[in-house]
């Protein structure tokens, strides 16, 4: 018979407690890679909220690492939505989306997220502070408050209020049912709910940090990475969520440390130093891919060069001018110099993650120097002097693309005249005739609302500046917004496709935007068309 | 009466040298304040050129930027006299705080480069007048010329590839360990050890042709003594004059440097904050740099009168 003691029987106890704990332990603890990213910039506003650092770099840091929606971007596919927070989700009316949350997905605090966070998370108290919604009041204001008041960055309201301007409230049906009440009727409510900023955070959390500030160095949200460290302007690190619901995630750490210099990036990686290098111009693509170990990774992404202009210059009032200035531009000759191929013409101001809201068949502005020639003499050009405000490289070959295209309208016989400035304050400065200048446009969302509308629209920044305007673009603009006829949005769509590009253009396209990423050879793990880096176990292999 | 008089004019010296230091650091500040504020939009700056201009609105209403500019420079004045720098526009942390995080991380780089400028430089170039002519001369006059003449960021980029590329020795950037700072130490010492070396030796070389000199060897004494006692003292002054600059630039000296070397110090944050506009940081990181300069010259003032005291009588005289 077997004999046991007391000290035994405990012994063979804790044994056995350990056989059933161990496995799980050796799984958490079982090496992962970590690794190191060198980026340009880790955040403009040095803090990590969606709504306050609505930033190309942000959406790097952010997603699909960080931050999640109810709705997720297919960042590695067509950029369209894929269920996320939430799996499935239905319309009620035109005004309303209603939402199944997806059960046990935790917060980084191990707290379960539920319908109370999502309220929170589209709150007064977190997005809009004392601002309405278009077209009606809010409700469910006094519900799910957080206990405590935090100060809001002063911008976070109006940029909150661009992706939801008719936004009424958030209504917490069940634990894991919510609807979204709109108060105007709105074909695109569900590309809302992925745009950049429509992600979901604690609400204990907000409650527990002492102040805005120490919440935004390290929100607790649901992405596969929690952040462990941020020294802004210095570096961010984050670390694998082991509890996250889509599967543990492939790496232990990730670290993105911020080197201005795109030399030092470089250098950086080839010694091994770092093994992502972020932000490489076309012309450092050579020298990367020439060491061997390593290549260059990219391509388009969501985003439009363009360059807009001031309809109220005393030479471009007259659209024959503008449309002159569009047709001397031999876009793919840019695309062949600046960016050895990597990158194309755009089909216009459009993308085609809008699906069937893309316009087929309709083109940038065909490269015709006699046209543009003929154009010019029947407006009476005399040769004045246009200027063209252009920042130091704020975007990629942005001087040498201006020097191109000033080139190109000199031999039409434009005179445009190169202004740099050092900010875009001194961009938007009225004090002097403003002319052209450079911008990009990307897509929040698949629908042109998000792009056209929000940017030339009557209540765009262009039209806001006192750039340009069209009445009839504005009416157009207002269908596309609030209409719930889908043909009736498209024709619309193109036609003020045809306005704002031909007949009183507002802005040229001239190339899609690409991003290019030097990184080690050996490691498995794929670019997507995007800032946003994807780390998720799907886009990694050992 | 004297020691009376000496010290009454000492301390008027001072006086006058702490009014001259406030009305320098005034108008510094009042400078950059203009310049800052004329210069650009803080709120189109930092929120982006896609931000709406409601937010836009908000931003300069919560900041105070819609007030008159002579408004917002008496607030400023007064937020100074109680020692209120003001908050990072960007991240709503206190300037000061922001400003006092990084001077450590900068002074590491800084410190160990003086040491080595002042270690290297000036010894190489007393060598060099002491052998004039000699191969020895010749190679630290190339040698220093190198030095001050290749601009830091071309000397740091040679010694990444060379230290950390070709031979993997020396990490590239970053300020993880004590190792990442080698280079940009290195980097940041050159420039300066060229022109100590190179003022030393001019500074040497004047002195050695002095009489007193040649009185002093003529009497007996050991060229060892002569050179201690009467050469290198005399030498000092304008290498002083120099030394207090580098000590001067101890804090925002390696805004190159650090770069290159994604250094995370004052230099980085002073471009980060010049280029986002973020008005209170950058006011206060020129508040700490100027007094900063003004006490290294108010030191180098007071090195004079000790090395040298015809000048000590003839600020007395003044």
């Amino acid at each position: 018979m077997l004999k046991m003691n007391r000290r035994q029987a405990l012994g063979l106890l804790g044994a056995t407690g350990g056989t059933l704990i161990l496995p799980r332990f050796a799984i958490g603890q079982s090496a992962r890679p970590s690794i190191s990213i060198a980026v340009q910039k880790i955040t403009i506003n040095n803090t990590l909220d969606v709504w306050y650092e609505q930033s190309n770099v942000g959406e790097r840091v952010f997603f699909p690492n960080l931050w999640e929606g109810l709705i997720l971007r297919n960042w590695m596919g067509n950029q369209g939505p894929v269920p996320g927070l939430a799996t499935e989700w239905k319309r009620l009316d035109d005004k309303t989306v209603e939402l199944k949350l997806r059960e046990g997905v935790r917060f980084h605090n191990g707290d379960e997220m539920t319908a109370d966070d999502v309220v929170f998370s589209f709150s007064a108290e977190r997005m809009f502070a004392d601002t309405q919604p278009d077209g009606g009041k809010t409700i469910y204001e006094d519900n799910y408050k957080p206990k405590t008041d935090k100060e809001l960055p002063a911008s976070i309201p109006g940029v909150a209020r661009r992706i939801w301007p008719a936004l009424r409230g958030v209504e917490a049906v069940n634990k894991y049912t919510v609807r979204f009440h709109n108060a105007s009727p709105d074909v695109t409510l569900e590309g809302r709910l992925f745009a950049f900023g429509s992600q979901i955070t604690s609400r204990r959390a907000w409650d527990e940090a002492k102040s805005y500030a120490e919440w935004a160095r390290k929100p607790i949200t649901t992405g596969p990475y929690k952040v462990v460290e941020y020294r802004p302007d210095v570096s961010l690190v984050l670390e694998a969520h082991d509890d996250y619901w889509g599967g543990r995630p492939p790496l232990q750490q990730i670290r993105f440390v911020e080197v201005p210099e795109v030399s030092s990036r470089v250098n950086g990686l080839l010694s091994g130093e770092y093994d992502f290098a972020c932000d490489l111009p076309p012309d450092q693509i050579d020298a990367v891919e020439a060491a061997s170990g390593f290549e260059v990774q990219g391509s388009p992404i969501m985003n439009h060069r363009i360059s807009t202009f001031n309809k109220y210059h005393p030479v471009l009032e007259n659209p024959l001018v503008r449309r002159a200035m569009s047709h001397a531009i031999d876009r793919q000759a840019i695309v062949e110099a600046l960016w050895a191929g990597k990158t194309r013409v755009p089909k216009g101001l459009q993308f085609e993650f809008y699906g069937d809201m893309f316009i087929n068949g309709w083109d940038a502005p065909a490269y015709d120097p006699k046209l543009a020639g003929d154009l010019l003499r029947q407006a009476g050009y005399k040769g004045d002097a246009v200027p063209f405000r252009v920042l130091n490289n704020y975007y990629t070959n942005q001087v040498s693309n201006a020097q191109i295209m000033v080139e190109m309208w000199k031999q039409v016989g434009l005179n445009v005249e190169i202004e740099m400035k050092e900010n875009w304050g001194q961009i938007h400065d009225a004090s002097t005739p403003r002319g052209v200048r450079d911008w990009s446009a990307g897509a929040a969302f698949n629908d042109p609302v998000a792009t056209i509308v929000v940017q030339f629209g009557p209540n765009g920044e262009v039209q806001q500046k006192k750039d340009w305007t069209n009445e009839e673009a504005n009416k157009m603009a207002d269908i596309i917004q609030k209409s719930t006829d889908r043909a009736a949005r498209k024709k619309a769509f193109a036609r003020m496709l045809e306005i704002c590009e031909r007949e009183d253009p507002a802005y040229q396209v001239i190339h899609q935007n690409a991003v290019f990423t030097g990184v080690k050879s050996a490691l498995k793990w794929k670019a997507a068309p995007a800032f946003a880096m994807d780390f998720r176990k799907e886009n990694w292999s050992f | 009466m004297s020691y009376v008089y000496r010290s009454g004019h000492m301390l008027s010296f001072f006086l006058s040298r702490m009014l001259r230091a406030a009305i320098t650091i005034l108008l510094v500040m009042t400078f950059a304040f203009c310049v800052l504020r004329l210069s650009g939009d803080p709120a189109q700056i930092l929120l982006g050129p896609d931000a709406p201009q409601d937010a836009i609105e908000a931003f300069r209403e919560r900041w105070g930027l819609n007030d008159p500019i002579v408004v917002q420079y008496w607030a400023y004045l007064k937020s100074l006299w109680s020692l209120d720098f003001g908050v990072s526009m960007r991240d709503k942390s206190p300037a000061l705080q922001l400003v006092l995080e990084r001077i450590p991380t900068t002074l590491q780089l800084t410190i160990p480069a003086l040491i080595l400028k002042v270690g290297i430089g000036i010894p190489a170039g007393v060598y060099a007048a002491l052998h004039r002519q000699s191969i020895a001369d010749r190679g630290v006059i190339m040698m220093a010329v190198f030095g001050f003449t290749i601009p830091s960021f071309v000397v740091g980029l040679l010694l990444v590839l060379i230290f950390s590329v070709t031979l993997g020795w020396l990490p590239s950037g970053g300020q993880d360990t004590w190792m990442h700072g080698i280079l940009p130490t290195l980097t940041m010492s050159i420039g300066g050890i060229g022109i100590l070396a190179r003022f030393s030796r001019s500074a040497m070389i004047e002195v050695l042709g002095q009489p007193y000199i040649r009185t002093a060897s003529a009497k007996g004494m050991s060229w060892r003594d002569v050179v201690w006692k009467h050469a290198l003292p005399n030498a000092s002054v304008p290498i002083v004059t120099i030394v207090g600059f580098m000590i001067g630039s101890l804090i925002a000296g390696a805004v190159v440097v650090e770069t290159i070397f994604s250094w995370p110090g004052v230099g980085r944050l002073l471009v980060v904050s010049v280029s986002n506009r973020d008005l209170a940081v950058v006011q206060c990181l020129l508040l700490v740099i100027a007094g900063t300069m003004v006490l290294a010259n108010l030191a180098v003032d007071i090195m004079y009168g000790w090395l040298d005291p015809r000048l000590r009588s003839k600020s007395a005289a003044h």
